[in-house]
């Protein structure tokens, strides 16, 4: 299907009672989402070419002489679909059964089960036993490279794997092996899964037949807290949910943005959780004086950095990856102060998805570049560089490497505010905790200029708190009046302040984000020149 | 001719006018019986007048489904700026039919000359003959013959001299009954795997390498030239007075329990009594007939009360229960056990599901399973409502219709024979190992 | 292919070894058959078209279809090994382990099956020393295989021996038939 355009023409249609309009050309599944009746399906995903296979959107279309699969059948003008018709449903049990006569049952020590769909639809509308009374099928476990197993006996040949490899990945080390009910997901032996993206697979596979091996028996699927998130492994900014079992982050999935990364996040970004849950942090504010250091409460931590900070010109290491309020209150310590923001980015070879237009992992293992750069941050290898004597330094969440160190001792005073202790840093007159950016709210601007919102998944350690908190905090203490008891409160007070940002509001951003005015154009014009 | 016996007076032989006679087999032999007339004629005409004749000799497909051919290529856009393709389908895997193994091993030129014609009048320059990989002979004839014409200027880039490019290349296939169906062909040919396509699109919309195709098969592009050299009239005439729908001669493949199995070519609306009888000889000494197959394996079976009265068109078949099909007739005598054979027809299915539709790969498995235990002895009155259920599963709710042809036999099994059935599972062995419930 | 008890018989992952020696493959598209395969290829608008013919001539060449040719094929068309092991092994035709220096399959689909095509198997398993189907003889002479319908049904029980189509075999012709295949 083409994608609809402003001509393409609607089409009226009845489903399930009840009124739909649609593009011409749009399918009755995705017709009837529209209206909120999810048809079950299982070889159906809106990002992957339709193959029809599994048979299980089969749907009642009155006066059609066969039922119809509703992901290859496009809709028609006064069609009137009964999804729920008795021979429909009978249809569909009848997939089901089939489904399962060589299915091993196997849910208790199954991954999937809690969000598998053959669970799901069997209990909506399988039948309560099987007739099958014939020995089973049976295919070892084979190990597909990369992150991904597959467990054969589950697999109910969606072959959305094969066709995300193929179509998608373009890649495509997956095949259908064999025919008949001996056909099995198959790859060629030395080829493994080692796309950079192919751990997606796990996630398209609607049954317990692929699985992450990082996640094996981890969790059961219903002990996980869900919260929306952005990745913060580069700087596409794809769309994840966190999931945490008792505090710890155990995955991380992808979360659909047609905008940003479709349905995808890479292999890269999705096994990057372990730092979440680093227990080395830095867990109380504490004050460095002649008698050494000593934890402090954060009215005397703050009043200290201050006192420490006050009338030099302060430089600002920060990491790109802090939020842009946590970067908008420390470009106002050096738009007060004098000084200046610097930060360097990580790098690593972009790895595209070039089914997917404009996704990639990119090259900038940070989140938040652009966010710093609009900051007014700058992007260098010598983040010092410039720093002389008397200077005050505040590094946030920034490592330092042995030069960096070296430059520090140049500094008057040093503030660090940071999850956690730079190897490098010999001295921090001041320590401030702050929470990771998964312990807190906030949002990061992507490569695109693209302005996404993260949610709280896991409670920040100690007296750990927010970034943007502490760093509003820092700069009342400094004499510069800012509000921000909350993360919308200090993303107003940023988009009153930047420029870029006018106009936004926190709950405008939704979670799917809006994109700064004119970032895109540039790119879109780059496209076409490309 | 009832090939390879001489040819009963009761046949009307024109496409097996020549079985037999190798001579037919060369270039110049067939020019000699006639041949490339129609080819020549054929391409100094409008496509849409040679589209005409064939409409009105009521001419249509002898793979199975029975479309109307002139109107399959009146589906072509022409002029439309894109490539065209025929596809001749060549696949014949349906059991009990070999019909077109004879065409091509003795009639090569038959094939290559209706080939060009209906790649003429379709707007295509190049045809593609698939062959299934099983037919060495057939393919090595139609390889040499296909040279042959092209060496001599009848095919290639100015076929006949008419300035016309009409190419014709031999495609070898690789072992896979599916492939006989028109979608899945086209994916084999592209070299992959044989799986039937989402229809729409349509073949004529968007087939073989995504352009418009038609696709026939090797009886129905050899009855063109005939047709065009002797008109639509002439063909049309030979058919029931009754039953204008089923035109000219078909192509019947007997084989099984009878006395004479071969290739006889009749009139349509001949009856299938004194055609099972008189030309095939009727039973082996000492037996009776006991039921018929008679479109290929994909058809219900029916009984030979059924038979006796059933006339051999399309129409004709239908009104007896079963189908044409193929004309591929498989005769049973008393001999044979009706659920045995439908067991060994279910895991045929079985082996050649292509794996995409769920009711397909798992029914056909789960239903050739329970038919195989019923026969070894193990079979219970319940397996009778699982079987019907299944086939009701299988029928119609799938991409192409393998599953259907496996439950057709299924189900004609055991409405027709069920007694034999019943008698499977009164007779029963007793459980000594419990049975795996799922 | 699948020759076990029931329609389903056989494990679908093959763990069998594909005969892999220690010599290095040597492949099969260079000279002669690459320049046949590039005459092939003109016969189509894509390259992905001519590789069941392409398959086909590493059969002839190599008696069977091992994971390197594959990958060789694959190679040469610009498709992934594993694209072009998910096309072999669909086709039954393909041979993914090598065969016997004479491969027979017998036709038992039911035209033949009715006309007694199993006590032809019986006869092939028998004086081919092969015992079992599937299995090749200790002197690697013979494999036998059952197949599904052959197309010749009014000609029961036919058989192909390597790419001769024999007609109209009864247990009684096999000792004679087999004869011709040393």
């Amino acid at each position: 299907m083409t994608a609809p355009t402003a001509n393409t023409p609607m089409v009226n249609l009845t489903i399930e009672g009840r009124q739909v309009s649609v593009p011409a050309g749009t399918s009755i599944l995705e017709a009837a989402k529209t209206v909120g009746v999810l048809i079950p399906h299982y070889c159906y995903h809106p990002g992957l070419p339709v193959a029809g296979v599994c048979r299980m959107c089969l749907v009642d279309v009155e006066k059609a002489p066969k039922l119809a699969p509703a992901c290859a059948t496009s809709v028609a003008e006064g069609q009137v679909v009964n999804v729920h018709a008795e021979k429909a449903r009978e249809a569909r049990k009848g997939v089901l059964e089939m489904l399962l006569i060589n299915h091993p049952l196997d849910c208790p020590i199954c991954d999937q089960s809690g969000e598998c769909e053959l669970q799901d639809y069997t209990y909506q509308e399988g039948r309560a036993d099987s007739r099958y009374r014939e020995p089973k099928r049976f295919n070892p476990v084979e190990d597909f490279g990369g992150d991904v197993m597959y467990v054969p006996n589950r697999c109910i040949l969606c072959t959305r794997c094969v066709r995300f490899m193929d179509d998608i990945a373009h890649d495509a080390v997956l095949n259908v092996s064999e025919r008949g009910d001996r056909a099995y997901i198959g790859k060629f032996e030395g080829k493994d899964l080692t796309h950079p993206w192919a751990g997606n697979v796990v996630d398209l596979c609607p049954v317990g037949a692929l699985l992450s091996k990082d996640f094996l028996n981890k969790a059961r699927s219903w002990e996980l807290d869900r919260t929306a998130s952005v990745c913060n492994g580069c700087s596409q900014g794809c769309n994840m949910i966190v999931e945490t079992r008792d505090n710890v982050v155990v995955r991380l999935r992808p979360r659909p943005n047609n905008q940003v990364n479709d349905f995808y996040l890479c292999d890269y970004g999705r096994l990057n959780y372990r730092w979440m849950n680093r227990g080395d942090r830095i867990e109380a504010p504490t004050v460095t004086s002649a008698s050494g250091q000593r934890a402090a409460d954060w009215d005397v931590a703050l009043s200290s950095a201050a006192a420490a900070l006050k009338g030099k010109r302060v430089f600002v290491l920060a990491s790109p990856s802090l939020s842009n309020e946590a970067l908008h209150f420390l470009s106002r310590i050096v738009k007060v102060a004098g000084g200046k923001g610097a930060f360097r980015m990580p790098t690593g070879p972009e790895a595209p998805l070039p089914g997917v237009e404009d996704l990639a992992l990119r090259a900038d293992r940070a989140a938040n570049g652009r966010g710093a750069e609009l900051m007014g941050f700058e992007r260098t290898d010598q983040p010092l560089a410039g720093l002389s004597q008397g200077d005050a330094v505040i590094v946030v969440d920034h490592d330092l490497t042995p030069d960096d160190a070296a430059s520090l001792s140049h500094a008057s005073a040093v503030v660090l505010v940071s999850t956690f202790m730079p190897a490098a840093l010999a001295r921090a007159d001041v320590m401030l905790p702050i929470a990771n950016y998964v312990e807190e709210e906030g949002t990061f601007t992507n490569l695109r200029g693209h302005v996404q919102r993260f949610l709280q998944a896991r409670a920040a350690p100690g007296m750990a708190r927010p970034s943007w908190y502490v760093l509003a905090d820092l700069c009342n203490a400094l004499g510069d009046r800012q509000d921000a008891m909350t993360a919308a409160q200090a993303f107003a007070a940023l988009a009153a302040a930047q420029p870029a940002f006018a106009g936004m509001s926190y709950d405008g951003l939704g979670l799917r984000g809006k994109t700064i005015a004119g970032a895109t154009a540039g790119q879109a014009s780059l496209e076409v020149a490309t | 001719m009832g090939f390879p016996f001489t040819p009963h007076p009761r046949e009307t032989t024109v496409l097996s006018k020549h079985f037999g006679d190798a001579e037919a087999r060369t270039l110049d032999g067939w020019k000699a019986r006639g041949g490339y007339r129609a080819l020549e004629q054929a391409l100094g005409m409008d496509p849409l007048a040679i589209q005409a004749v064939v409409k009105d000799s009521g001419l249509r497909g002898r793979g199975g489904a029975g479309f109307p051919t002139g109107l399959k290529w009146s589906f072509m856009k022409l002029g439309d700026g894109k490539p065209h393709y025929l596809c001749c389908n060549a696949d014949e895997s349906e059991p009990g039919t070999f019909k077109d193994r004879e065409i091509m091993r003795w009639t090569p030129h038959a094939l290559i000359e209706g080939c060009a014609i209906a790649a003429h009048a379709i707007g295509a320059e190049t045809a593609y003959i698939y062959i299934r990989g099983e037919f060495t002979e057939p393919l090595d004839v139609m390889e040499r013959a296909c040279e042959e014409a092209r060496r001599a200027g009848v095919i290639g880039k100015n076929a006949m001299g008419s300035g016309k490019r009409v190419d014709v290349w031999v495609h070898k296939g690789a072992g896979a009954y599916i492939c006989g169906e028109e979608t899945a062909l086209m994916n084999s040919l592209e070299g992959k795997r044989g799986n039937p396509r989402i229809k729409p699109p349509f073949p004529a919309a968007a087939g073989l390498f995504g352009m418009p195709t038609t696709i026939n098969n090797v009886e129905t592009l050899a009855a063109v030239p005939p047709i065009l050299v002797n008109g639509g009239e002439w063909y049309k005439k030979m058919s029931r007075p009754d039953n204008p729908k089923s035109t000219g001669t078909k192509l019947w493949s007997v084989c099984g329990n009878v006395m004479r199995p071969g290739n006889y070519e009749v009139e349509m609306g001949f009856p299938f009594k004194e055609f099972l009888y008189d030309l095939c000889g009727g039973p082996p000494k000492g037996r009776k007939f006991k039921a018929v197959i008679p479109g290929g394996s994909s058809v219900p079976i029916i009984t030979m009360e059924e038979a006796d009265r059933a006339l051999m068109d399309y129409e004709g078949m239908v009104a007896v229960g079963t189908m044409l099909g193929s004309a591929g007739c498989i005769v049973m005598d008393d001999a044979q056990s009706i659920p045995r054979q439908v067991a060994r027809l279910a895991r045929f299915y079985a082996h050649e599901s292509c794996a995409q539709c769920t009711q397909c790969r798992e029914g056909t498995a789960w239903t050739t399973k329970i038919l195989e235990r019923m026969v070894a002895g193990d079979g219970t009155a319940e397996d009778f409502d699982t079987l019907m259920s299944l086939a009701e599963d299988m029928t119609g709710k799938t991409i192409c219709v393998l599953s259907d042809s496996c439950a057709a036999p299924v189900v004609s099994g055991l409405q027709k024979f069920r007694g034999e059935f019943e008698a499977l599972i009164t007779r029963r062995t007793v459980h000594t190992v419990p049975a795996i419930v799922a | 292919m699948s020759h076990g008890p029931s329609a389903t018989g056989g494990s679908a992952i093959s763990t069998a070894p594909n005969g892999h020696s220690s010599e290095p493959y040597v492949p099969v598209f260079t000279g002669e058959t690459k320049a046949r395969l590039d005459a092939l290829l003109e016969r189509y608008p894509t390259k992905m078209a001519a590789l069941l013919p392409a398959l086909w001539m590493v059969q002839e060449a190599r008696g069977w279809v091992s994971p390197e040719a594959m990958a060789e094929t694959g190679q040469v068309l610009g498709l992934t090994a594993a694209y072009v092991k998910g096309v072999v092994t669909f086709y039954t035709m393909y041979h993914q382990h090598p065969v016997g220096k004479h491969f027979v399959q017998v036709c038992t689909t039911t035209p033949c099956h009715v006309c007694g095509a199993e006590d032809v198997v019986k006869a092939f398993l028998k004086h081919t020393g092969c015992g079992e189907l599937g299995v090749t003889s200790a002197d690697g002479r013979y494999t036998v295989i059952e197949v599904e319908c052959l197309g010749a049904c009014g000609f029961a029980t036919p058989v192909m021996v390597n790419s001769d189509f024999i007609e109209s075999v009864t247990p009684e012709k096999v000792p004679e038939l087999l004869k011709q295949y040393g």
